[in-house]
């Protein structure tokens, strides 16, 4: 070999191991790697069963088990538009870089899954390849989805296929150059998604591989609840640590004592999850509303408690940018405390006094009280501006409590000062939103 | 599914059937025939529908019954009998404070509950409290006047 090709190969050489390395830096530990213990195939697993059904579905229909999962998989949320019937696609998800739009995936022949094949819905459900072999976006999140067993996922397809056909063609994605290339996606796939099946951890109890297989197979929270790295995909070294998806804050879930769960107890969890609501620390709205009413209110308790389980394990992950105490109580005269945006006091004063009260603590329901809520106590009062733009609306076995969507009724201007006020009375630290950033707000909302 | 619900209301038990999600002003106006707090804007947004719970006003239009079983509930017929309301009832006649009337129910409800915990408001108490009583009339400069009145105990 003469020097010259010594050191063009040499170059090639560290090119590669640079290119490889930084992608394996940027990929990053799986979901379940925190956990440590030792692994075993499910197969060889004997202490309980992770996957499947809750014990009381074990002896149902395949189609009824089917069901079960594809509600705590929430896949109808994502596939079906507002209005439109179930599951027929075509909700739009606003990117940076254009809007995606959701597939139809009720057995219709032309325009929804009704000619794949056991095979085609495994290829997609777990490797993000479409029937035509084209490959998927990860809004799809089959990299979690991958998690599942083959079981369960021919289960989900049994369900799908039990309901009625519907014709409905989503609209064409707008995604701009590069990120209209499909193929590309493949690269990613190879990089992020691990295509591999879930494997308890024999260092852990029944219940907490129950709870990791919901978690992470079936509910997908990370997709929301954990912040993404340069390639969009979950950034595990800050697992559950909170992120901003679709203009909301998912906040953060890990084990933290100050900025996340830790200081939850568990019946605190327990109730939001399930009902949506956990007395002092606010109610669940915009995508976790969503998902808490098509999902996790449909969970047997065991397979909550099995979540609690779980949840508690991953380690703590601090939010610096949410105050380390929840702001108290304010005080019952809308003349004490703060009143620094007067603009924001007199839309408080007219539209959310009435239900919110002035202390934070609502006369009307615990549901709609304000203090101790963690959207109250963010600084960049996300998701108090959020729920002001779209309202939300809760059903728990007592009945429905909501509040109307303000969005069309109050500029972005006004939108910004009450937030702001809001923020400033009831949380820890006043927001500075500008009409500007409402707007932009009101540009990630999904469809 | 319907089930027999029991309420306190204006002192006297009452029990009906109505779906838990029923708001507490369809309950009062449709199925207790009391139709003196009246309906506005059905979004908590005109206070043309506030009621008394535990003493607070309250917006009955988005307010579910089964989220006031056990709690103590007020409306327009019967705060009269309350000192408060008695006072603001008397100020909003000798002010002839009322133009359509369709607010009124709302605004004595609200004017009451202010003066019940707030006996000598200022200016900016009453904005904080009424703020949310809408009156298409413009009755607002009157208003005013009965919620002063109402607390000196002083006539027009």
């Amino acid at each position: 070999m003469s020097g010259k090709m010594r050191i063009l190969t040499g170059i090639v050489v560290i090119a590669i191991v640079a290119v490889v390395s930084g992608v394996w830096i940027i990929r990053g530990p799986g979901p379940l790697d925190f956990a440590g213990g030792p692994k075993v195939a499910l197969a060889d697993y004997r202490a309980g069963k992770p996957t499947g059904v809750p014990a009381k579905l074990e002896k149902a229909s395949l189609v009824e088990r089917g069901e079960y999962l594809a509600k705590a998989a929430d896949c109808m949320v994502c596939h079906t538009k507002p209005g439109e019937k179930d599951y027929s696609g075509g909700l739009g998800f606003k990117l940076p870089f254009g809007t995606l739009y959701s597939t139809n995936i009720t057995p219709d022949k032309d325009t929804g899954i009704g000619n794949y094949s056991d095979q085609d819905f495994l290829n997609a459900v777990q490797r993000g390849k479409r029937h035509d072999g084209a490959r998927l976006y990860p809004a799809m999140p089959y990299t979690s989805y991958t998690y599942m067993t083959d079981e369960d996922v021919l289960a989900v397809k049994a369900y799908l296929f039990s309901l009625p056909a519907v014709r409905a063609k989503p609209p064409e994605n707008t995604l701009s150059f590069p990120f209209n290339q499909r193929w590309a996606m493949i690269f990613w796939s190879v990089v992020f998604n691990p295509d591999t099946r879930f494997a308890p951890d024999t260092s852990k109890s029944p219940g907490w591989n129950r709870g990791a297989y919901l978690v992470e197979a079936l509910a997908h929270c990370g997709e929301c609840h954990t912040p993404r790295n340069l390639g969009f995909a979950l950034d595990n070294r800050k697992k559950f640590a909170g992120a901003i998806t679709a203009g909301w804050r998912a906040f953060n879930i890990s084990s933290d004592k100050a900025t996340g769960l830790g200081s939850w107890r568990d019946e605190d969890l327990i109730s939001y999850l399930s009902l949506g609501h956990a007395p002092g620390h606010g109610s669940a709205s915009g995508p976790m509303g969503e998902a808490v009413d098509h999902s996790f209110s449909q969970f047997a308790p065991e397979d909550i408690s099995s979540i609690v389980a779980y949840l508690r394990s991953v380690p703590p992950q601090p939010s610096p940018d949410l105050p380390a105490t929840i702001a108290p109580i304010a005080p019952a005269s809308h003349k004490d405390g703060v009143t620094a945006d007067a603009r924001g006091k007199k839309m408080f004063a007219s539209a959310c006094a009435s239900c919110h009260g002035w202390s934070g603590e609502s006369p009307v329901s615990p549901m709609a009280t304000l203090t101790g809520t963690w959207a109250v106590n963010d600084p960049a009062a996300t998701n108090v501006a959020q729920i002001v733009l779209s309202g939300t609306k809760r059903h728990t076995p007592d009945g429905a409590l909501s509040m109307p969507a303000f969005g069309e009724a109050y500029s972005d201007d006004e939108i910004a000062a009450v937030a702001n006020y809001v923020t400033a009375r009831f949380g820890t630290k006043g927001s500075k939103l500008t009409a500007k950033d409402v707007a932009g707000l009101r540009e990630q909302t999904a469809e | 599914m319907h089930m027999a619900t029991v309420l306190t209301i204006n002192g006297e038990t009452k029990s009906f059937d109505a779906p838990p999600d029923m708001p507490l002003l369809w309950v009062l106006r449709d199925v207790l025939g009391m139709t003196g707090t009246k309906f506005g804007c059905g979004i908590a947004q005109c206070g043309a529908c506030t009621v008394h719970v535990d003493g607070k006003a309250v917006r009955s239009c988005v307010l579910p019954v089964s989220a006031v079983a056990n709690r103590t509930i007020t409306t327009i017929e019967h705060v009269g009998s309350t000192p408060a309301g008695a006072k603001v009832q008397k100020a909003w006649l000798d002010a002839e404070v009322i133009q359509c009337g369709y607010c009124q129910s709302g605004q004595i409800m609200a004017a009451a509950a202010l003066l019940a915990a707030t006996p000598s408001p200022d200016d900016s108490d009453i904005d904080a409290a009424m703020a949310g009583n809408i009156c298409r009339c413009g009755t607002y400069v009157r208003i005013r006047e009965a919620i002063k009145q109402a607390a000196s105990g002083r006539q027009s």
